[in-house]
């Protein structure tokens, strides 16, 4: 993993997708060791369905600001594959990797049929073309099977620190899992963590390459 | 996690507003108090939950004026206190405050006030750091989420020195964002409080002038106290070619775009972080720097606008000056700050070119995703009851024929101005300011009005402020039905309890104020309907607005789908039977998927028929009542 | 030669807004777009098509009178002044009953229960009114519920909503309509719609037509109304012949005479334009006998009607006598001034006689009428 100092992460999603809840662990995570960190969120109306992204700067020297500039982003972590496709094209640059979520969450335009939804290998292939790597990992089909669809987002959680995308190991994150929740939720979040680190590893081995 | 979770000396990931109360619990808080308001909430919010565990008073209030002069009690009273409020209620709280602020304050008293550049969650854009000027109360306005601490905790310690309420202010991306600060020691409030004047008049603003000097003697004080804090410092070059002079969200903007353009040998910062009154000596030094000065703040040219008049008195001491800023159109004066700008500022002033962009991608990444990414549309959530409530409303005003229309007001079902409501709202201001025009309307029948007037407002906003314009209405006779939209939560920023929820900030039950019974008390005909059943409630209300003359009250009362989804089984499973349903066929045209436009009636376009989706239809069954065709069917 | 095909943003355009609409109600019932309240048609959203039913069957709209006219009786339409006519008399329930609930003879109550007593239809959609004096269309399906809805109505009515409404039922196969002209016309319409849902109208076996020289609003009628009289006692109301000029209202024990010229303000704006006032596009119309108490004049005009007629004559459940030359003359009048008057507030209404907004008439027809 390059030591990029600020590493800007922007995780990206459709309110009520658990987007806010993914950046916090990451956070505390990067916190608990030893990093500065700052993150930035759209909030309020943007909860009814709409769009939401969440800027990660961090750092090991300094703190930086809540906002990534255009451009500037190291990776894009998407729940949503159209909001990925959004925020690739303000924030991306030649060098960004890309990990999104396969599964689409249409919006209101869409379903009242007013609009089209791009099928997700019309996604994928910009996002190919827009980025050094691309990764599409099918985070709400793991998170069904294991009967709980809300946790799709912890699924990235963990394909993301598999695919060795962020400066922390696994043990790190699952430690946050265990200060922050207990119990059966603890339990289901933690499998749902490490089907992700599965799905990205399982990645890794077929194409042979390291990301980044 | 909690704000007291983590032991001093540890870094926690804190949003600026846990900073805030995390601040004021390290100062020994006693009190706190606050009307929900993006982006504001959470400092009393994050208080609530550690209230037992720290014996301290929290409390949501009805509004935000009842919560300053709740605090401003306790501070009277010797114990340290903190309110919070979005700009909006700052306009609520201010005819208190301009009387607060000549009566001076006992214990410490911090008012935050959370501002919201471009509005993304507000009815306005407003710069409420002219009040400071206004009301002649320091300013401070934090930069880091270590800062919102640290000033927070400080800021007790400037009131208790000049007796008098110290403002913070903040905004969305530094209240809402996230960073890791270290904690210091919690420190317990006293538990002495005790209400004890000692001579006449303390606790007033009289004899006015007298205390209006008092206070011209307190802003002497605070400059003093400015001059050497903490919070203001200057990074880059002795000489530097610009200077920007920045507060608050703009430090971090103007640090990244500094060190992105790779300017720090020409670009030095002055960093405030008391913005008023200004520091008079320490500006005039670092403004001596140079000849070109950068002012970088969100949202007005009030920091601008104080360093030039500041200027103006110092004139024959400075050399030449030229400011950039908003005034000079270097920076929008509508909107956010974001790095980005701050970069385009910086580097026209200089003339030279940003290096950072990179112009290929842009235009392939525009041109890539362009037709693929649209605009996610908000709206109402599967199975809001405004949604059903607002499709009665339209047909009962186009039934009336009369031209009828609604006077909105602030909450989730602001949202009736759009698709989601059916355009049913024409107008928006401020809380309460529904039943207000409705006053003014309902009494225009003489100057040839005759159009039905509805006003709607929500549960939390009629405690909030609908209550005086009911009663005027009343009193003045007025011809209009008020709908109370009773989803027992205030729900748009964060379902808060209110007066009306049955419980306390603390999640303990508290009395339940009967907004119906209130409402009878006032003589006035009153009829409660469930917006489910869509017939009937259209029913009750075109008979409402034909009863002309007076003031009538309709309470649509059911519970906030996301509050049912906590609480509540689905009332229904919900299927569309596509053997019935006529889709785009003349009889029907899609009027579930295109009119009413429920995020759980899907659009299936290769069958072109419509149909449920089970992960999102919340089994309300309203829908069932508008297929034409009886196609959709609800089982219980 | 066929109707033109739009759709409801048409419709609300070309006959709503300009207030042509004569609430016959065959725009209503189909869709939930298009409502009927207090006498008034309402859209209660945007429907976004571009072909649409409520635009295709409104007489307000293309009314192609040729079109119509082959397709009801195969031949062209000409200006006569009292339409297609096989026979022209006048006729009264022989049921005493049946006249004194009915009006004038009671012919249009005779004959249409006894179609429903011979199985020739199994249902039809007739006017009725409310407590409150608020007509609509409803459907009866015996003999008494016929008999029971049997006065005459002078506030317009959306009757077509409820042939919409009930058409599609499985029990419901051969329906009669008592269609006002508007109402007529527009069934027609139905008849000679190019779209490809026939909303039923094959199984229209049977239309009645009502005289008619024009139709009330019904909520500033029933204020003027509720004045005079509680809506709720009002059991019948008429308008005798001239040169009485009253317009008769009775309760059960009473009769209120309100001078015509009080009640012609309330006249529906849409009437104005209208050319219709025997019901012409009928198996058979029904009016009125002049000076003639107790009796009304009968056209017939289809092989249908003339079917009924001949059938119900020998069943004895109505008797006919011949018209008076006299009030041939007088009928023949009235409506062609009806004719004349319609053409000439279309033309005034347009500005031009080149465009006569609705109507599709051809100019031979044009000059003759304003001859």
């Amino acid at each position: 993993m390059k030591e990029k100092d600020p590493l800007n992460v922007i995780v990206t999603g459709v309110g009520g997708q658990g987007n806010v809840l993914v950046s916090q662990f990451i956070g505390r995570a990067l916190v608990r060791a030893g990093y500065r960190v700052t993150i930035g969120e759209t909030y309020g109306a943007s909860q009814r369905g709409g769009a939401v992204m969440s800027h990660l700067r961090i750092s090991r020297q300094a703190q930086y600001g809540p906002l990534i500039p255009s451009g500037q982003a190291d990776v894009i972590l998407g729940l949503e594959p159209v909001e990925t496709l959004r925020v690739l094209a303000q924030y991306g640059n030649p060098a960004v990797t890309v990990i999104t979520n396969s599964r689409p969450v249409y919006p209101l335009s869409v379903a009242i049929g007013a609009a089209r939804y791009p099928t997700v290998e019309e996604i994928m292939t910009v996002l190919e073309e827009l980025s050094a790597s691309a990764w599409l990992i099918n985070a709400t089909d793991v998170a069904v099977e294991m009967g709980a669809p809300i946790l799709a987002n912890i699924v990235m959680v963990g394909a993301l620190v598999g695919a060795g995308l962020l400066p922390l190991g696994p043990e790190e994150v699952e430690l946050e899992f265990q200060e922050s929740l207990s119990g059966d939720r603890l339990e289901l979040n933690l499998k749902a963590f490490k089907r992700g680190l599965a799905e990205a590893k399982a990645r890794l081995r077929r194409s042979g390459s390291v990301s980044g | 996690m909690s704000i007291t979770a983590y032991e001093p000396g540890a870094s926690q990931l804190l949003m600026g507003n846990e900073a805030i109360a995390r601040g004021a619990l390290e100062a020994g808080l006693g009190f706190a108090s606050a009307y929900p308001g993006n982006p504001s909430s959470e400092i009393i919010g994050s208080l609530a939950e550690v209230a037992r565990e720290m014996d301290i008073y929290v409390e949501w209030s009805v509004n935000e004026k009842v919560a300053l002069e709740a605090a401003a009690a306790a501070s009277f009273a010797g114990v340290r206190a903190i309110v919070a409020m979005k700009q909006n209620g700052l306009n609520v709280a201010s005819d208190f405050l301009m009387n607060l602020n000549l009566t001076g304050t006992n214990a410490g008293l911090v008012l935050v006030i959370c501002d919201d550049p471009a509005g993304l969650s507000s009815t306005n854009e407003q710069d409420s750091r002219p009040v400071a000027k206004w009301a002649e109360l320091p300013l401070l306005e934090p930069a880091t989420f270590q800062e919102a601490k640290d000033m927070t905790k400080w800021a007790f310690e400037l009131s208790e020195k000049i007796k008098n309420v110290c403002l913070i202010r903040s905004v969305t991306r530094v209240s809402h964002a996230r960073g890791d600060v270290r904690l210091a020691e919690l420190t317990p409030p006293g538990r002495s409080a005790r209400f004890a004047p000692t001579m006449l008049g303390q606790f007033t603003p009289l004899l006015v002038t007298l205390k209006h000097n008092m206070l011209h003697q307190k802003v002497k004080q605070t400059k003093e106290a400015f001059e050497t804090s903490e919070f203001n410092w200057y990074t880059g070059p002795e000489k530097p070619e610009l200077l920007i002079v920045t507060c608050g969200s703009g430090w971090y903007y103007s640090l990244e775009a500094v060190r992105t353009l790779a300017l720090e040998e020409s670009v030095g910062i002055l960093k405030l972080g008391t913005t008023w009154p200004l520091p008079e000596k320490l500006v005039l030094e670092h403004l001596a720097r140079t000849d070109k000065v950068l002012v970088v703040e969100e949202v007005d040219p009030f920091l601008e606008g104080n360093l030039k008049e500041l200027v103006g008195d110092a004139f024959s001491s400075l050399g030449p000056l030229t400011f950039y800023g908003k005034r000079s159109g270097h920076l929008p004066t509508i909107g956010e700050l974001d790095p980005d700008r701050v970069m385009s500022a910086i580097s026209t002033v200089l003339g030279r070119e940003r290096t950072d962009i990179d112009a290929e991608y842009a235009k392939k990444g525009q041109d890539l995703t362009q037709s693929m990414v649209q605009n996610r549309m908000v709206g109402f959530c599967a199975g809001c009851p405004h949604r059903a409530t607002f499709w009665s409303i339209k047909n009962a005003l186009k039934l009336d024929g009369r031209g009828g229309f609604v006077a909105g007001d602030i909450g989730c079902y602001t949202m009736a101005l759009g698709p989601s409501g059916f355009f049913q709202i024409k107008t928006v201001q401020s809380m309460g300011s529904g039943a207000g025009l409705a006053c003014g309307f309902g009494n225009l029948g003489r100057l040839g009005f005759g159009q039905p007037v509805l006003a709607v407002c929500g549960d939390s906003t009629f405690f909030h402020a609908a209550i005086p314009a009911l009663i005027n209405g009343v009193y003045n006779q007025a011809n209009f039905t008020l709908l109370i939209l009773d989803n027992s939560a205030t729900a748009m920023t964060g379902f808060q309890p209110h007066a009306g929820t049955g419980a306390s900030a603390l999640g303990e039950p508290a009395p339940n104020v009967d907004i119906e019974g209130l409402c009878r008390s006032l003589g006035i005909r009153v009829e409660v309907t469930d917006p489910f059943d869509l017939q009937d409630t259209t029913e009750k209300l075109l008979d409402l607005m034909q009863r002309d003359g007076g003031v009538r009250v309709l309470i649509s009362r059911r519970k906030c789908a996301l509050v049912r989804a906590k609480t509540e089984k689905a009332a229904y499973k919900v299927r569309v039977d596509s053997e019935k349903c006529r889709g785009e066929a003349c009889g029907c045209a899609r009027l579930c998927t295109r009119v009413f436009q429920c995020p759980g009636l899907v659009w299936d376009s290769e069958h072109q028929k419509a149909k449920i989706d089970e992960v999102i239809c919340s089994g309300c069954g309203v829908c069932a009542d508008i297929c034409p065709a009886s196609a959709i069917i609800r089982e219980a | 030669m066929s109707l033109d095909v739009k759709a409801s943003r048409e419709l609300q355009a070309e006959v709503l807004n300009p207030s042509l609409c004569s609430l016959c109600g065959a725009c209503v019932g189909m869709c939930p777009y298009w409502v009927a309240h207090r006498g008034r048609i309402v859209a209660l959203d945007e429907c976004n098509l571009t072909q649409g039913r409520c635009y295709v069957f409104c007489p307000r709209t293309s009314l192609d009178l040729d079109l119509l006219s082959q397709t009801a009786f195969g031949t062209p339409y000409a200006a006569d002044e009292l339409g297609t006519m096989q026979r022209i008399t006048m006729a009264r329930a022989t049921d005493g009953d049946i006249r004194s609930k009915g009006q004038y003879g009671g012919t249009v109550t005779a004959l249409t229960s006894f179609a429903l007593e011979q199985e020739l239809i199994d249902a039809a959609v007739l006017t009725a009114s409310d407590g409150n004096m608020l007509p609509g269309g409803t459907l009866a399906s015996t003999a008494a519920q016929v008999r029971d809805r049997a006065k005459s109505n002078y506030v317009a009515a959306p009757t077509l909503a409820a042939f919409n409404r009930e058409s599609s039922r499985e029990d419901v196969q051969r329906i009669a309509v008592v269609a006002t002209p508007c109402q007529a016309l527009a069934l027609a319409k139905m008849r000679a719609s190019p779209l490809e849902n026939r909303n039923n109208i094959d199984k229209l076996n049977l239309v009645v037509g009502l005289f008619c020289t024009w139709a009330l609003r019904y909520d500033d009628f029933a204020r003027f109304l509720a004045e005079k009289v509680p809506l709720g006692q009002i059991v019948k109301l008429d308008i005798p012949p001239p040169p009485a000029n009253i317009f008769q209202v009775f309760t059960e024990s009473d009769r209120i005479d309100i001078p015509l010229d009080q009640v012609r303000p309330f006249i529906r704006p849409g009437c104005d334009v209208c050319l219709d006032m025997t019901a012409e596009f009928t198996d058979i119309s029904v009016g009125a006998a002049e000076g003639v108490a107790g009796w009304n004049t009968l056209i017939v005009r289809s092989d249908a009607g003339r079917e009924l007629v001949e059938a119900a004559q020998a069943k004895g459940v109505i008797e006919t006598k011949p018209l008076p030359d006299e009030n041939l003359a007088h009928l023949k009048e009235a409506s062609l001034n009806k004719k004349k008057r319609g053409l000439k507030k279309v033309i005034e209404t347009s500005g031009s006689e080149e465009n006569l907004l609705y109507l599709r008439l051809t100019g031979e027809t044009v000059t003759e009428l304003l001859s």
